[in-house]
């Protein structure tokens, strides 16, 4: 008798979100099966690489990662414009870290002017992050939301703290794509989206944040977690759970003490880039493998990486 | 673990409302309380349209049409006596979100209920009973077990018969409430599905008593094994109580509002 491959069929299937505006918008999600099971059915579109731009000068990046960008990265414009242009990422994310109350404090009016600026320079689609601050991140959003209209943005992250005035700005008033932000705590994951869905966001409107860790920093509690979220949302048919997921990895993995020492603090340790890569690199693997459909990386060469390891994967 | 399967037992023509609407063909008052158990978290609607002798055939038909063209084809479980509406009930149904369940076969003078399950590729509900009130335990163990192999025989996968240990008023027969327990208990054992007609179990208490009954009754059958049951799924103690047990025993994952799923 001939052998037949089993195949594990799930009742339920990831939402398709989409983002960006006309045809250079991107596909998160759609798949009905766990990551990259191509034998077992259809895993959706491809994981999409985003990378990380600010909208300051990146004082504290490492001098390879500022000599990468040179004088580009003094504007968040040009810098758009050059990482589109010569990397080529799925997405860009841009990170409002001057608005931070604990840093320049840049009001939302100037941070949301420059987004737009940002948005109209490039054709691929914007995730605008926020200062992680949950009260100036509300206010910051609600201005972001209003002046990109049209431009289909994700919105990363509404909280417990602040999801209603995120989510009635961001996707009810302006019809942009918000990411539902936890932490590493699939109740409250799921909890929050439906809070969402409770004030009128539609669950294809939601994409979740669950939260990261570097590899090495308790990273196997966040695999367990999108594993779980996974399994739910296709086993249980969970529809609270069968949100897309995008994991901002580079906002941790460059501030663990691998991407932070430097050479003389610990010599036997090697290239402080490379190490800074190999973190990035490492997470980012582990954490496609467990779920995320969408990823943001700081390195290009990180994300050329990345990419690599995905189509191999892919097209076996 | 698969969620609690809830089927609404209120589009039932013991109700004078609902046997006037199948008499008259009055859509009204049918849709109103077919979205009314959909609302409140029925998977499945239980169509009783009894035993129908006259007209079973266009009656089923027309309300099987009715309810899965404005509910989007939410699954009906076909409960009448009458085979030939049983059959004309499913050549129109639409299987996209479940097979037709035929309520109800027997081992019993209904035991060709299993053949006409097999014959159109639909679910049953197989009633632990041949003639009366089984016994004891045993006897209903004896039927599922008769009921078991004819299906298999007939070719119908086992995971598609829900057995029902016959659940009954505890009001005049409190004894027999450990044996039906007992029963769903010794039937998921054998890795099979149950089913509870539960609102018999509280019949003839009084109204504020009978939620209390019914959910308390549904707890623990469901800790016994218990898969699915015909509930009034507008009662909100009932529906809280199993969703609860869902999330106690993992069939879905729990968040702050998991009530209001």
């Amino acid at each position: 008798m001939a052998f037949k491959t089993s195949v594990q069929k799930y009742t339920g299937s990831i939402n398709k979100l989409e983002f960006g505006s006309g045809e250079n918008s991107k596909a998160l999600g759609g798949e009905n099966v766990l990551p990259f099971y191509t034998f077992d059915g259809n895993i959706g579109g491809k994981p999409l690489i985003g990378l990380e731009i600010l909208d300051v000068y990146p004082e504290k990046w490492l001098d390879e990662l500022q000599q990468i960008y040179g004088d580009a990265a003094n504007n968040a414009v040009q810098w758009a414009r050059f990482v589109e242009e010569k990397f080529s990422p799925d997405f860009i994310c841009l990170r409002l870290e001057g608005a931070d109350p604990n840093g320049l404090n840049k009001s939302p009016e100037e941070a949301a002017a420059l987004a737009k600026e940002v948005a109209q320079a490039i054709k691929v689609p914007l995730v605008v992050a926020g200062t992680q601050n949950h009260d100036k991140d509300t206010k910051l959003f609600e201005k972001v939301a209003e002046v990109l209209e049209g431009c289909n943005v994700i919105l990363l992250s509404a909280v417990e703290d602040n999801y209603k005035k995120i989510g009635a700005a961001g996707v009810l008033a302006y019809r942009h794509k918000v990411a539902a932000e936890s932490s590493v705590d699939i109740n409250l994951a799921k909890q929050l989206n439906i809070l969402l869905n409770q004030l009128g966001v539609k669950n294809e409107d939601i994409v979740m944040n669950v939260g990261c860790a570097a590899v090495g920093y308790g990273f196997e509690y966040v695999a367990s977690t999108m594993d779980r979220i996974r399994l739910a949302a296709l086993g249980q048919n969970d529809k609270s759970l069968q949100m897309p997921i995008i994991t901002p990895v580079s906002f941790d993995t460059w501030s663990v003490k691998e991407s932070v020492a430097s050479v003389e603090d610990a010599p036997e340790w090697g290239s402080q880039v490379e190490r800074g890569i190999a973190m990035e690199v490492s997470t980012a693997a582990s954490v496609i493998a467990a779920g995320a459909n969408a990823v943001i990386l700081r390195h290009p060469g990180s994300a050329e990486t990345v990419r690599k390891l995905a189509d191999a994967l892919i097209n076996n | 673990m698969e969620r609690f399967m809830i089927i609404g037992e209120r589009i039932h023509c013991i109700s004078p409302v609902i046997r006037k609407a199948f008499a008259e063909r009055d859509a009204a008052p049918i849709l109103q309380r077919a979205k009314e158990q959909i609302d409140a978290g029925a998977a499945y609607l239980d169509l009783n349209i009894g035993p129908a002798e006259r007209d079973g055939e266009e009656v089923m038909m027309w309300a099987v049409q009715l309810l899965q063209n404005e509910f989007n084809n939410i699954p009906l479980c076909l409960d009448t006596a009458n085979k030939k509406a049983i059959e004309a009930g499913i050549k129109v149904y639409n299987r996209d979100r479940g097979k037709p369940i035929i309520n109800s076969a027997d081992a019993g003078p209904r035991i060709d209920m299993l053949d006409l399950a097999a014959a159109n590729d639909a679910m049953v509900i197989a009633l632990c009973a041949k003639e009366g009130i089984p016994r004891d335990t045993e006897e209903r163990l004896t039927y599922c077990t008769e009921m078991l192999e004819r299906g298999m025989a007939l070719g119908i996968d086992p995971n598609d018969i829900l057995f029902d240990p016959l659940f009954l008023v505890v009001k005049g027969m409190q004894e027999k409430a450990p044996e039906v327990m007992e029963t769903i208990r010794l039937i998921s054992e054998m890795g099979l599905k149950t089913n509870a007609g539960l609102s018999n179990v509280s019949n003839g208490a009084p109204k504020h008593v009978r939620p209390i009954i019914d959910s308390v009754f549904a707890a623990m059958a469901i800790q016994c094994g218990l898969t699915a049951a015909i509930v009034n799924p507008c009662d909100q103690r009932l529906m809280e109580t199993i969703k609860t047990c869902d999330m106690i025993k993992g069939n879905i994952l729990y968040a702050d509002s998991y009530l209001e799923l």
